[in-house]
């Protein structure tokens, strides 16, 4: 036969609250004792924390999985709008960057522009290549400067390197110039080391030829050539290219070619230096 | 289904006690959910229910908190035992009495472990009266919120009233 529930339940509710708070006391008084001496926990209590372990565990779980979520979720918000941030930064800094480069470029070739131009005690005027035409035989350069700057046909063109060539073209604000390379190029130039004198006429291609030079002149590779100041033209002295081959050749002159000392792929600004001209009655004149 | 009831509640106020353990570790210093719990099962009006109902909270409540261990045991055990007494002689049902039950035993339940703490210590320690009724007000409104919450979800009185007892 079965036994009612309520068997068991004790039927004086007020001694039973007695009976309990007696216990839970001694409880107390218990958990009191052990509770300054390192054992901080009684065994019952321990009981009752194993049981329910779960709801913490699962509570903490479930918290500090959000938790993580969430802060990885605006971390990886936080990394996206700072790596689009970085982005358009390093766009920036990249161009100011090359910016900075191409000042750096300009101030340096300026600066020894200037210096080289402050050695000519001639009018002189700066002008930039607009056009470069160095594909053909003929070899030109486009500059934009001209009969307004004072600039006239057979003026000297250089830049801090050495000779380019003669403006043989003017227009008011635009002159074309013939660069040494072209193959109808001239220039009366000497040799640094020996002074020995020739003309330097252009091979139509990257370099040229000096000419008229005796085979029995000392030429030796490397040597610098200079112009000659002699064709009326070009002044004297300036830097026109280096001996890269010096042979005897089939007559009584020596077969020599030079590199001029200009790199005509990166020219970009020039000093136009206005020589004085030999009248025209003084070059024709004839005694 | 009395006990099952208080068992899913016992389980959502430890639940809620880790939770603010673990995020807001003050919170726990303005509202006490074992009160609530225990008042909720002893507005039954069953007496030996409502005893063993606060010894469960209680001794949960001690054992995941610093205190005495048996403190909020018995302290719980004496307010249930109170609110199921006045339960057991006057109905009170409907949000405002609830709220009314924990606001008195949230008071009951402090004054009780400062009573203890005191005798148990042999220490003197104060008595923060303020913090007591600020604790009290807001176990009350958080209860009659969940009080509101249960009878709109169980569309009924959401206190199971006990049996008569015989005595």
């Amino acid at each position: 036969m079965a036994v009612p529930v309520d068997a068991y339940i004790p039927r004086r509710p007020t001694l039973l609250l007695i009976v309990v708070l007696g216990l839970l006391f001694v409880l107390m008084s218990l958990s009191t004792r052990t509770r300054y001496v390192g054992e901080t926990r009684t065994m019952f209590e321990r009981t009752v924390m194993t049981i329910f372990s779960p709801v913490p565990k699962l509570v903490n779980w479930v918290g500090q999985s959000t938790s993580d979520m969430f802060h990885g979720y605006l971390d990886m918000r936080r990394a996206v709008s700072e790596n689009y941030a970085l982005q358009q930064k390093v766009i920036q800094l990249t161009t100011d960057n090359l910016k900075l480069r191409q000042s750096e470029g300009d101030l340096k070739r300026l600066r020894s522009l200037l210096g080289y131009a402050d050695q000519f005690n001639m009018p002189t005027t700066m002008a930039q290549a607009v056009m470069l035409d160095t594909s053909g035989r003929f070899k030109s350069m486009i500059i934009d400067r001209g009969s307004n700057a004072g600039i006239q046909v057979n003026d000297s063109v250089v830049n801090a390197n050495g000779l380019i060539g003669r403006v043989v073209m003017t227009t008011k604000d635009l002159a074309k110039v013939q660069l040494i390379t072209d193959s109808n190029a001239n220039v009366g130039v000497l040799i640094e080391r020996t002074r020995r004198q020739g003309v330097l006429r252009g091979d139509g291609a990257s370099g040229a030829t000096l000419n008229d030079v005796p085979s029995l002149a000392d030429v030796q590779v490397g040597d610098n050539v200079l112009t000659a100041g002699i064709d009326g033209i070009y002044p004297k002295g300036i830097p026109a290219g280096v001996v890269v081959k010096a042979e005897k050749g089939q007559d009584l002159f020596k077969s020599i070619l030079v590199k001029p000392s200009i790199d005509f792929g990166n020219i970009e600004e020039v000093i136009v230096l206005q020589t004085r001209k030999i009248p025209n009655d003084v070059v024709r004149y004839t005694p | 289904m009395r006990w099952l009831r208080f068992a899913i509640g016992l389980l959502l106020a430890l639940t809620l006690h880790s939770l603010l353990d673990s995020f807001y570790p003050n919170a726990l210093a303005f509202f006490n959910p074992y009160v609530i719990l225990v008042v909720y099962y002893a507005m039954g009006g069953n007496l030996v229910g409502a005893i063993f109902a606060g010894i469960a909270a209680g001794l949960v409540q001690d054992a995941y908190s610093g205190a005495i261990f048996g403190l909020h045991a018995f302290s719980l055990t004496v307010i249930a035992y109170i609110v199921a007494y006045i339960n057991s002689r006057l109905v009170l049902r409907g949000t405002l009495p609830f709220g009314a039950c924990l606001f008195g035993g949230s008071i009951v339940n402090d004054l009780v472990m400062f009573i203890m703490v005191n005798i148990l210590l042999k220490q003197k320690i104060e008595m923060f009266e303020q913090e007591m009724i600020v604790k009290a007000i807001f176990t009350a409104l958080f209860g009659m919120l969940v009080y509101q919450l249960l009878t709109l979800f169980l569309r009924e009185e959401p206190i199971e009233a006990a049996r008569r007892p015989a005595y």
